[in-house]
């Protein structure tokens, strides 16, 4: 093995799960600590901890490639992980790696170059005879060449960034009077959030289910898939719940979706793992709409049911082996589902929730894998992403999982944020949820009450309201309660008053 | 609080959805469904926390907010707010709803620091519980802050693309 120590260049989660394969591998792992969170569960688990928590930059340290390079160097690590998120998809990182003599673990910078700009990615998927929605051949100028293609392929047509992802300058016209003004501000928000304004036009298709494929690929030009994940729950183009296989698949479909997967890949010679992203339309057409070419959040959900520790072939590729797995060898077993745990007010539209974790207990039983990095004491702080864990659950078929899950979300026990837990809920008591014919638009369009509750429940906290009138106004006692009219408390302190009741 | 407090012989709390729940006072640590009557205890301990034990369960409860007789509960991670009143500030709470109209100011604060991206309404503008008012660009996602009730917004403090601190005020409604 070339790699002996590996500068994990990630916080949260995805440092703990690849610190977690790089031990079993017996590689030592290198952990940054940052000002933003010093005391990070991540830090426990690494061999070596770099301090950086000098740096009081308000852009982490996980963006800044002139530091992870010299933090590489001053610790002696001749690899570097990005993780997800940060620079995981950043070419010219992947490069200043490589120039340096630190190996990436991921693919060429070539590959995240392609991939990354979604105008090239489409001129390499047409190239290819990949299926996609009818969209124009590169770049758009203006509005009037936005309206003239949208009138050859008809509307709704979306406007893509460019350099996008994530939901961001993104518009979605319905007609042509509406171009002028969705195309100004999609090509400003593309400017504003990935410093480049060009933008894109698609058919936009409506309603589809949102099917990925896993690939690995070696650096030797073997390329296989590890199957679907399903990923069609989600809020502002983020996806709350993935689970694999997708019920929308059957076997031949999944054949032909994976073949076209690999061929996509094999365009810009990918090596490492990556993601294919599809839509699937209500006849089960389906159209290539992006590569990511990292780890994925929702990577377990495969590794449930192939029994392949993705980390560990990124490692492995990465270090020049030759990928050990042909598609033959390749098993679907069972089913797995992925609930994100996030801190967010499912009752205010998903906003996020930041605040420290007073208690937290996550469930301990043999059907659930829990990835996290956090415990109780930890902060979620508004600097990063509002993820708590992950729980990802095994089941022999979808219903058994969906079973394992009603039973996972009541042994969680989070104190201090609000979190996505009423709304798993309610989800997997959802008839459109259970039947599998969900699409994208579920959450915005299918439901009109983001989270289950019993008439009980709110009779007991109406119990619990006046419990604390009466111990407030009609108690002798209530002398010692300072409650000033009209401030309001942090509720983590009034919880010490209740302990006086 | 009038002296004869001892008087009081029942509370109500009123949801913010006008739903009303009647307890008798002294409160009973009980709660009745059908004929039987359910203990319920309120715990607290260092690996739970505050708690709520009711039917062999635990619910995890916090109080979010107390302000004057109005909480603010989270039961099983949801939040529902009630006004505790008795019977005598009930009866006087319908005298003055009649009198002037129940309007009540709502301040809605910046959940969190971020950007401003976008704010959707204007002085004078009615809006409905749940319709997005303004934008907040924060932890990598840009979040629609929704009016917590139906009313007349009075006052945008919020600015497109201006940074907002955690509880910045961001506009004022006048609640129906």
């Amino acid at each position: 093995m070339k790699i002996n120590r590996i500068l994990v260049a990630n916080r949260g989660e995805i440092a703990v799960r690849i610190m977690k394969t790089a031990h079993r591998m017996e590689i030592e792992t290198v952990g940054i600590r940052t000002a933003f969170e010093p005391n990070a569960m991540y830090l426990s688990k690494t061999d070596i901890i770099f301090d950086n928590t000098e740096d009081t930059s308000e852009i982490p340290v996980f963006l800044n490639i002139e530091k992870l390079i010299e933090i590489a160097q001053k610790t002696k690590s001749d690899a570097v992980h990005p993780g997800y998120g940060f620079l995981a998809e950043n070419a010219y990182f992947a490069q200043k790696c490589i120039e340096n003599k630190i190996i990436f673990i991921g693919p060429s910078p070539d590959a995240l170059y392609k991939m990354g700009n979604k105008t090239i990615a489409r001129r390499i998927a047409l190239a290819a005879n990949i299926p996609m929605a009818m969209g124009s051949e590169g770049n758009i100028d203006d509005e009037e060449e936005a309206i003239s293609i949208a009138e050859r392929i008809g509307y709704p047509v979306i406007i893509k960034a460019a350099s996008g992802g994530g939901g961001r300058g993104m518009r979605i016209v319905r007609k042509s009077e509406e171009m002028a003004k969705m195309f100004t501000i999609a090509s400003k928000e593309a400017e504003k959030a990935f410093n480049d304004p060009s933008v894109f036009l698609e058919k936009y298709i409506e309603n589809p289910k949102h099917i990925e494929f896993q690939i690995l690929g070696d650096t030797k030009g073997n390329i296989v898939h590890l199957g679907e994940r399903e990923c069609s729950i989600q809020r502002k183009h983020q996806k709350l719940l993935e689970e694999a296989p997708s019920p929308a698949l059957d076997n031949n479909l999944r054949k032909k979706m994976g073949k076209i997967a690999i061929q996509i890949a094999s365009a810009v010679k990918y090596y490492s793992a990556g993601t294919v992203e599809f839509l699937l339309d209500s006849e089960k057409n389906f159209y290539f709409m992006e590569m990511n070419t990292r780890i994925q959040v929702e990577h377990p959900v495969t590794e449930i049911i192939t029994g392949i520790d993705l980390i560990e072939q990124q490692i492995r590729i990465a270090n020049g082996e030759v990928l050990k797995y042909r598609q033959e060898d390749i098993k679907l077993k069972g089913w797995a589902i992925e609930c994100r745990i996030n801190a967010e007010n499912v009752q205010s539209g998903f906003a996020p929730d930041p605040g420290k974790i007073e208690k937290l207990s996550l469930p301990n039983e043999p059907y659930v894998r829990v990835d996290t990095g956090v415990q109780a004491g930890s902060s979620i702080v508004a600097n990063f992403d509002s993820m708590i864990a992950k729980l990802i659950i095994k089941g022999k078929d979808r219903k058994d999982a969906i079973r394992n899950c009603k039973m996972a979300l009541d042994k969680v026990w989070i104190k201090g944020t609000k979190t996505t837990l009423p709304f798993f809920r309610m989800l997997v008591r959802n008839p459109k949820f259970l039947d599998g014919s969900f699409t994208t638009a579920f959450i915005e369009r299918d439901l009109d009450k983001y989270y289950l509750n019993s008439e009980y429940e709110e009779m007991l906290a109406a119990w619990l309201a006046t419990k604390l009138f009466i111990e407030e106004n009609l108690t002798d006692t209530s002398i010692n309660v300072d409650f000033e009219n009209g401030k309001e408390m942090s509720p983590w302190l009034m919880n010490k008053r209740i302990n006086q009741f | 609080m009038p002296n004869d407090k001892l008087n009081i012989k029942k509370l109500y709390a009123l949801s913010s959805e006008n739903k009303r729940f009647c307890f008798p006072q002294p409160l009973k640590h009980s709660i009745r469904i059908g004929k039987r009557d359910y203990e319920v205890k309120l715990k607290d301990d260092d690996k739970y926390g505050t708690y709520i034990l009711w039917k062999n369960r635990k619910y995890p409860v916090e109080i979010i907010r107390s302000r004057q007789n109005k909480y603010e509960i989270l039961f099983n991670d949801i939040s529902y707010t009630f006004t505790v009143e008795t019977p005598f500030s009930m009866q006087r709470m319908k005298v003055l709803n009649s009198a002037r109209g129940k309007a009540e100011k709502e301040v809605l604060k910046a959940p969190m620091p971020g950007k401003i991206i976008d704010v959707l309404v204007r002085e004078g503008s009615n809006v409905l519980r749940g319709e997005p008012l303004v934008i907040l660009e924060a932890m990598k996602m840009q979040n629609e802050i929704q009016s917590p009730v139906n009313g007349k917004i009075i006052k945008v403090l919020a600015k497109a693309n201006c940074n907002v601190m955690k509880d910045d005020i961001l506009v004022e409604i006048n609640a129906e």
